[in-house]
């Protein structure tokens, strides 16, 4: 029955895509492909809770009528994906009805036929059971990522930045399929109950070559430094419901493809393997969230928030690993929780910020910070939403982010229970200080977009949105209140799903612990609150703000955000490293001069030290083998010739 | 009597705590040969605020108005993670720590949300260097607090405190002092005095805390000012509960609890001393050389940290 209602799911987001083709925009029957989509992935929402929930697991298997091995089976670890994708898919659907109104024609039905396939493409590689539908799912979702990408335009600079997106993601699928390749002469089909068969057999060195490639492949798509290179690039241009969709479920395809092989598929780790993971993980937190910090430009800033995120999560799996090396089951499995759990607030939060973010582009056709301000008595509906994004996603309690962040702390704690004893605890304050910076960062976007007043004409006169906008973003922003004050409701079933993957573990006390003390403190504030504006008067008389007794108070006056970033921005400055150029004419007139201009660029130092050298490798190497292209057919003769004497002889002495 | 003990010590933590602010005021006056204020000053001040007339700038939305309540309210939750007069406090769980400084990490959040919502310079500028404060402030407060969790071998504040007590103070020293002297930096940063801030400025410019709550008057200055008081107040407990809990008391007894109320308070006293004469004998320092003071407490944290690993368990 299930199994039906699967494919019902995945044949229903195929005909949204034929019926966006029959319907235009503004015509009767427009609302039918969002209705339908909406409808859809509630279905598959419906389908993932129950896999995850119950454990009831849905096996599909195709292979015996196509010359390929294809199938899907959806486990606690597939439907707890898939629950994320449909849980993020319907909020997205919902806000795009009305975020699509300004596409033309054309835009907008490739728009509703792209988006239902996105989600297909995402739903399928997170249900695959064979390497054929997980490559087929992972490449199409880097294909039609792309193409959603270029709706909105497709000028020199996007051009570009789409191309940088393609070339790295197919860089990440060959490591990815090298990965999956590897198990081939020890597994006997490539489908993953054959993989998990022949992984214990397989030796140590391709274990860890397969590890490596994995690490690679999938840390390319999560957007790990240095391989983050495409991600600020990609998701600050694609329209904002697409931004949210591959910033909060995109990236974690990848955390599932890596947990996937890595627990699942291969097992028994070794401990390098996990510190190796928990390195990358905090320097992608703590880079990604000091870039993040520096941005003005609402996505792009959100993008690189992103960064950070997968490290926290990378963070968590690495532990993980650690622990699992050590034979610790059950510290393994907190940490694996704790970077499930984070996976999925992340997406909570990260969709809200960005949805949030096509709001505010929709109201006031800007998206840079330094023109907003005082939003949200504009835009009561989003920024009341937008503040509980902020907050959870700066770790908070009473919010989902603080107890993920809570269950790494503990995690890294527990780490004192191996030798060197302060090794681990010592990258508490790593996680600190990335949670902090988070903090700092997203009071200047609050506070320099909603609060105070506005810093142009566009964000005065900032149209209110359309009802449906409110609802997506405010069922995101309860869906965080909830979780971080009773976070029990997703901590019991993801400790049965941790179990799984670590073998041997017994229930972490910390999930006891979290989910009795966070309603105990959530009702500790509540009174206290009320305590609080007891004593306090909520009245008060309007005056003008203080300006030293002078009048003429303008908007310009207030702290930009690029002010606000100022003194964090000079004291690491060695991570900016930014090329000031400061023009004052005429020369050497220090007072009074007629014009000043001032530039300040950043190019992140792994585009100059990393990228630059490769390519220039790469297209050098180029020009070199563009030699042997002559062009006279003889040569060529001769070159095949060559090859096949060359290959004779390598299989004569092999 | 165990509940009632626990309810008692959040009450002193919170109504003694504009008293520890007069008492450092007077400490600062005596040894700056001025007469000072009496030392009810404070309750005075929150007495007269409370009764005036809250004004409000006209840009200033809800979150101005809410920060206060929900600064003051967090802080009152927090205080229920501390152990004062017995090693138990109100709540406590493994792992608390964490959950205590992220309630304070709360009151900053909303309160430099609300500098921002005034629309003036000032309150961004408070905003701003808070910002650059906390976040070189938090990383050594976490790791000083791990470094205790780790020789106690539990992450609540409760049973810290309880652990140290049945300790021999030489033998657990070498981390004591060094996540003493960090926790030192860190809480004069955390609380805005002298060298880092000045609370009792005049000058915009200078400010950090007071350009923050700079638009606020009434009522809402007083829980702000109330909640400011009660969080140094929580600091100096947080150093006594990690780092001297020797007095506590063991049994739950009315006289045995009266005993250890006095232990605290003449601790208290000795850190409100210390406070005092570096305030009157230090200079604040200028803004960018905060950072390297802050990164001082990072070493001495880092330095904790890994000490115990060679500390005797």
């Amino acid at each position: 029955m299930i199994e039906l209602l699967f494919v019902v799911f995945l044949a229903a987001l195929l005909f949204s895509t034929i019926a966006a083709w029959f319907v235009a925009p503004n015509a009767p029957g427009h609302r039918i492909p969002p209705l339908f989509l909406l409808v859809s992935v509630l279905l598959g929402l419906a389908i993932a809770g129950k896999c995850f929930l119950t454990g009831s697991t849905i096996y599909l298997d195709f292979s015996s009528h196509l010359p390929f091995a294809f199938g899907f089976t959806v486990d606690r670890l597939s439907g707890f994906f898939l629950m994320l994708i449909c849980g993020l898919a319907a909020p997205v659907a919902l806000f795009s009805s009305n975020y699509s109104d300004h596409y033309s024609k054309a835009a907008w039905k490739w728009y509703w036929s792209l988006v239902p396939l996105f989600i297909l493409s995402m739903a399928m590689v997170v249900a695959a059971s064979t390497v054929f539908a997980f490559m087929l799912g992972w490449e199409l979702m880097t294909l039609l990522s792309a193409g959603l990408i270029l709706i909105e335009g497709d000028s020199e600079e996007r051009r570009r930045s789409v191309f940088i997106y393609l070339v790295m993601m197919h860089a990440g699928a060959a490591a990815v399929f090298a990965t999956f390749l590897l198990f081939l002469p020890h597994a006997e089909a490539l489908t993953f109950s054959a993989m998990r068969v022949a992984a214990s057999g397989l030796p140590n060195s391709l274990r860890t070559v397969i590890f490596l490639l994995s690490f690679i492949g999938f840390g390319m798509k999560a957007g790990i430094v240095p391989l983050h290179f495409w991600l600020p690039k990609a998701h600050a241009i694609a329209p904002s419901p697409v931004s949210a969709l591959m910033s909060a479920v995109m990236l974690k395809t990848a955390v599932y493809g890596f947990i996937r092989l890595a627990f699942d598929l291969l097992g028994n780790p070794q401990p390098w393997w996990g510190y190796l993971v928990l390195c990358a993980g905090i320097a992608t937190a703590v880079l990604g969230i000091l870039y993040a910090l520096a941005e003005n430009t609402l996505k792009r800033l959100l993008a690189y928030s992103s960064i950070e995120n997968i490290g926290l999560i990378y963070i968590a799996l690495g532990v993980a690993l650690v622990f699992q090396a050590h034979s610790l089951p059950t510290l393994a499995a907190l940490a694996l929780i704790a970077a499930l759990f984070h996976a999925l607030n992340h997406a909570l939060f990260k969709g809200l910020l960005f949805l949030g973010s096509g709001a505010i582009y929709r109201s006031t056709s800007t998206l840079n910070i330094e023109e907003l301000g005082g939003l949200l008595s504009r835009l009561p509906g989003i920024g009341i939403s937008f503040l509980i994004g902020c907050a959870a996603i700066s770790g908070l309690p009473l919010l989902n982010g603080f107890v993920s962040e809570w269950l790494i702390f503990k995690s890294l704690l527990h780490g004192s229970a191996l030798e060197p004893a302060p090794a681990l605890p010592l990258l508490i304050g790593a996680v600190a200080l990335a949670s902090t910076l988070a903090g700092a960062c997203f009071v200047k976007v609050y506070g320099v977009t909603f609060l105070g007043r506005p810093r142009s004409a566009a964000a005065n006169d900032a149209k209110s949105v359309p009802q449906n906008m409110d609802l997506s973003l405010f069922a995101m922003a309860v869906a965080c209140l909830v979780l971080g004050i009773d976070p029990g409701l997703l901590l019991r079933p993801l400790y049965s799903l941790a179990a799984l993957l670590v073998a041997n573990a017994t229930p972490p006390p910390e999930l006891a612990v979290i989910s009795r003390t966070m309603p105990l403190v959530a009702a500790a504030v509540g009174v206290s609150l009320v305590l609080a504006l007891r004593l306090m008067k909520w009245g008060g008389r309007r005056v003008d703000t203080w300006a030293c007794g002078l009048p003429g108070l303008t908007e310009r006056m207030q702290y930009t955000g690029t002010s606000f970033s100022k003194p964090l921005r000079s004291v690491f400055n060695a991570v900016y490293k930014p090329a000031r150029k400061l023009d004052v004419e005429p020369v050497g007139e220090s007072y009074f001069p007629a014009s000043i201009t001032y530039q300040s660029v950043r190019t992140t130092s792994f585009e100059k030290t990393l990228y630059r050298p490769a390519v220039d490798f790469v297209v050098a190497a180029a020009r070199q083998l563009r030699r042997l292209h002559t062009g006279n057919i003889q040569v060529y003769l001769l070159y095949i010739f060559l090859m096949i004497v060359s290959l004779l002889l390598v299989l004569r002495f092999l | 009597m165990n509940l009632l003990a626990n309810v008692i010590q959040v009450l002193i933590l919170v109504l003694a705590a504009p008293l520890l602010r007069g008492f450092i005021a007077r400490l600062k006056a005596i040894i700056q040969r001025r007469r000072g204020a009496s030392i009810w000053r404070p309750y005075a001040d929150l007495w007269k605020l409370f009764h005036k007339e809250d004004l409000v700038p006209k840009t200033a939305t809800a979150v101005f108005r809410g920060a206060p309540a929900i600064g003051f309210a967090v802080t009152l939750v927090a205080t229920a993670f501390l152990p004062l007069l017995h090693s138990n406090a109100l709540v406590q769980l493994d792992g608390d720590i964490f959950l205590f400084v992220y309630l304070l990490v709360i009151v900053r959040f909303v309160m430099s949300l609300a500098a921002l919502d005034g629309g003036s310079a000032f309150g961004g500028m408070g905003s701003s260097r808070e910002a650059l404060v906390a976040t070189l402030a938090e990383a050594p407060l976490f790791l000083v607090l791990t470094a205790v969790a780790i020789l106690a071998k539990t992450s609540s504040l409760s049973q810290m405190a309880q652990w140290t007590t049945t300790q021999n103070f030489f033998d657990i020293s070498t981390v004591h002092i060094l996540a003493f002297a960090a926790l030192v930096i860190v809480a004069i940063a955390e609380t805005g005095r002298i060298p880092v801030d000045n609370p009792t400025t005049h000058l915009e410019l200078t400010m950090i805390h007071e350009a923050m709550v700079l638009e606020y008057s009434g009522p809402s200055l007083a829980l702000i000012e109330w909640s400011q008081a009660i969080k140094l107040h929580v600091m100096g407990a947080l150093m006594v509960a990690l780092f001297a809990p020797w007095g506590m008391s063991a049994v739950d007894t009315a006289g045995g609890l009266l005993v250890a109320l006095g232990v605290y308070a003449l601790k208290l006293l000795g850190l409100a001393i210390g406070l005092s004469i570096v305030e009157s004998s230090v200079a604040k320092l200028r803004m960018y050389v905060v950072p390297d003071f802050l990164r001082v407490a990072s070493a001495l944290a880092i330095l904790a940290v890994i000490f115990t690993a060679i500390t005797k368990r």
